[in-house]
């Protein structure tokens, strides 16, 4: 859905749901994921409908990711560092795939 | 910290809570009168919404965002150099009245004191639902906005706008320069300007040069020849996993729209869950439909001790909220005897000058955009809670059964109970009670904001690292 107006200079590498993917030096954690190319970043815990981040300023919490380990972190307030582990939290039935 | 005794003493002069320009300038402000500050932050980096990620952001970003982004340098760069203490990535979780302030920072829990504090924590845009508002692709123009500055990121598909107010078209603006494929622009805001509006007008022509800076932003829109229809209702967006088409009706015809995002915005309100949490006052505004922390001219709150600057204390917009923290600092500065009445009052009196010439065009645009809230027009499946999905339908029938305070729809229903703990949900719960019973905000209520503010996990309060 999105991608980066001008090519990057500094870029760090993250591990996406298992994957290493090179992004922009800088930015949050929302705005990585979002670049590359994932549409959604959680499923409802009710619903298991898909979830995208909404405000991208802290308020409404679609935004939750496991981030190094840490369950539920707002992504969209942190910044992305080299190495950093994210797991997009996908449930279906209560449980974590 | 050593006191004017030389005996050391527990914690800050002054907190600050929001590193935007109202507590940037308050600060800063603050520091230049020899107070000892600490400056709260959520984000990495200061500078707030509206300035966000401003020391980092890309020359090419920073053309397209302009002037009005480009002003927060100066400020910034005097932060930076003024180097107060400075949390930033740190989320407050509760303030008690006698300046005690807990704080998340890396998923650990701290303690901070101050003889003051002052809330400077904004603005946010206005939660409106509609059917389909959690499907990704539906996002806030704002939050688009952050992707620019913060992340470099444009929409590469099709995308539709929708909602009301200068900040949706200003986004429509940026995103044209940026060469992104607008589809259509929906407007709640009615074609023909509501009359309320114009007796605000002469004023606003105080300030000819904003009021220039708007209409060229519809010039541009115009000659981008994107469709832009005024006046629309029953806005919904439909696809499977994401967004797939906009749909609305202008009058009795339907707005058919392919697109893969919507980005929507329907004005901006004070962000108030700190003022609540910590007891202040607060009042309803009618026009704008939001609740602000009761204030003086100073941003002192009900509570002595407990100041509100910038939008958090009512909507001015970026520039009146740097003044309105200078004027903050000089409060507090007299009330610490750094500086007397006399000089205060006289430092006052410049940036109050400003700020009244900054507010010229205020009423104006905030009548011409005074929100239209259609709440009883969306269909009953629509979640209104998006944490615990919950529907309208489900919050009518409990209306309709008698509950009509919002914390016992909140204790019946839970909407209000998942991770944002209302603060999506909150204020259109009122609003939808009042508007089912006829009855007015201020006796409707809202939802009671329970400690802690973010969600913290109990192991991490379990730890916290108090004050010794
Ligand atoms: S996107 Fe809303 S809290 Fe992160």
């Amino acid at each position: 859905m999105f991608s980066s107006y001008e090519t990057t200079k500094q870029t760090v590498t993250i591990i996406l749901d298992g994957k290493p993917q090179r992004v922009p030096a800088g930015v949050s954690v929302a705005a990585a994921v979002l670049g590359t190319g994932k549409t959604h970043t959680r499923t409802s815990l009710i619903s298991g409908e898909p979830r995208a981040p909404f405000c991208m300023m802290g308020v409404c919490y679609e935004c939750l990711l496991e981030i190094d380990s840490r369950k539920d972190q707002q992504s969209c307030q942190v910044q992305v560092k080299e190495g950093m582990i994210i797991n997009r939290q996908i449930r279906t039935n209560g449980e974590e795939k | 910290m050593k006191d004017a005794f030389g005996i050391t003493t527990i914690g800050f002069d002054v907190a600050v809570i929001g590193a935007g320009p109202a507590g940037i300038s308050c600060a800063n402000s603050l520091a230049d009168m020899g107070l000892e500050v600490v400056v709260l932050d959520e984000q990495p980096n200061p500078g707030g919404q509206i300035y966000k990620n401003i020391e980092h952001v890309s020359s090419a970003c920073l053309n397209i965002l302009g002037d009005d982004y480009s002003a927060g340098q100066p400020l910034i760069k005097k932060f930076r150099h003024r180097n107060p203490t400075y949390y930033p990535g740190a989320s407050v979780w509760q303030v008690n009245s006698d300046g005690h302030i807990f704080y998340s920072k890396d998923g650990i829990s701290k303690e901070e004191a101050a003889k003051f504090i002052v809330v400077a924590t904004g603005a946010m845009e206005r939660p409106v639902p509609f059917p389909g508002w959690t499907l990704p692709g539906v996002m806030s123009a704002g939050g688009a906005n952050n992707l620019i500055k913060n992340g470099g990121l444009v929409p590469n598909g099709r995308v539709a706008l929708a909602g009301s107010g200068p900040l949706l078209l200003l986004e429509a603006v940026h995103l044209i320069d940026m060469g992104v494929d607008i589809k259509a622009i929906l407007e709640t805001t009615p074609a023909i300007p509501n009359i309320s509006s114009l007796i605000h007008l002469p004023q606003a022509l105080g300030r000819m040069d904003l009021l220039k800076k708007g209409i060229s932003m519809l010039q541009k829109i115009k000659k981008a020849g994107i469709p832009h229809y005024k006046g629309i209702r029953k806005l919904s967006v439909k696809g499977n996993d994401r967004v797939e088409s906009v749909h609305a009706l202008k009058g009795d015809d339907s707005i058919n729209v392919d697109a893969d995002m919507l980005f929507v915005h329907f004005g901006v309100v004070p962000n108030t869950s700190i003022y609540r949490q910590i007891g202040c006052e607060h009042e309803w505004n009618d026009i704008q439909r939001y609740w602000y922390p009761q204030s003086d001219k100073w941003g002192r709150t009900s509570l002595s001790n407990v100041f509100a600057a910038g939008d958090g204390q009512f909507v001015h917009g970026a520039v009146p909220a740097a003044l309105k923290g200078e004027l903050t600092a000089l409060a507090i500065a007299a009330d610490m005897k750094m500086i007397d009445k006399d000089e205060r009052d006289k430092q006052a009196k410049s940036i109050e000058n400003q700020l009244q010439n900054e507010l010229k065009p205020r009423s104006f645009i905030d009548a011409l955009y005074a929100p239209i809230l259609n709440l009883l027009d969306v269909p009953k499946e629509t979640l209104i809670c998006r944490c615990e999905c919950i529907t309208m339908g489900q919050i009518l029938d409990v209306i309709d059964e008698g509950c009509v305070d919002p914390n016992e729809v909140k204790a019946l229903l839970r909407p209000g109970m998942g991770p944002c703990q209302g603060k999506m949900c909150g204020s259109i719960i009122s609003e939808i009670i009042s508007m089912r019973t006829g009855k007015k905000i201020k006796e409707v209520g809202s939802l009671n904001i329970r400690p802690p503010l973010k969600n913290i996990p109990l192991s991490e309060i379990a730890e916290i690292k108090f004050l010794a």
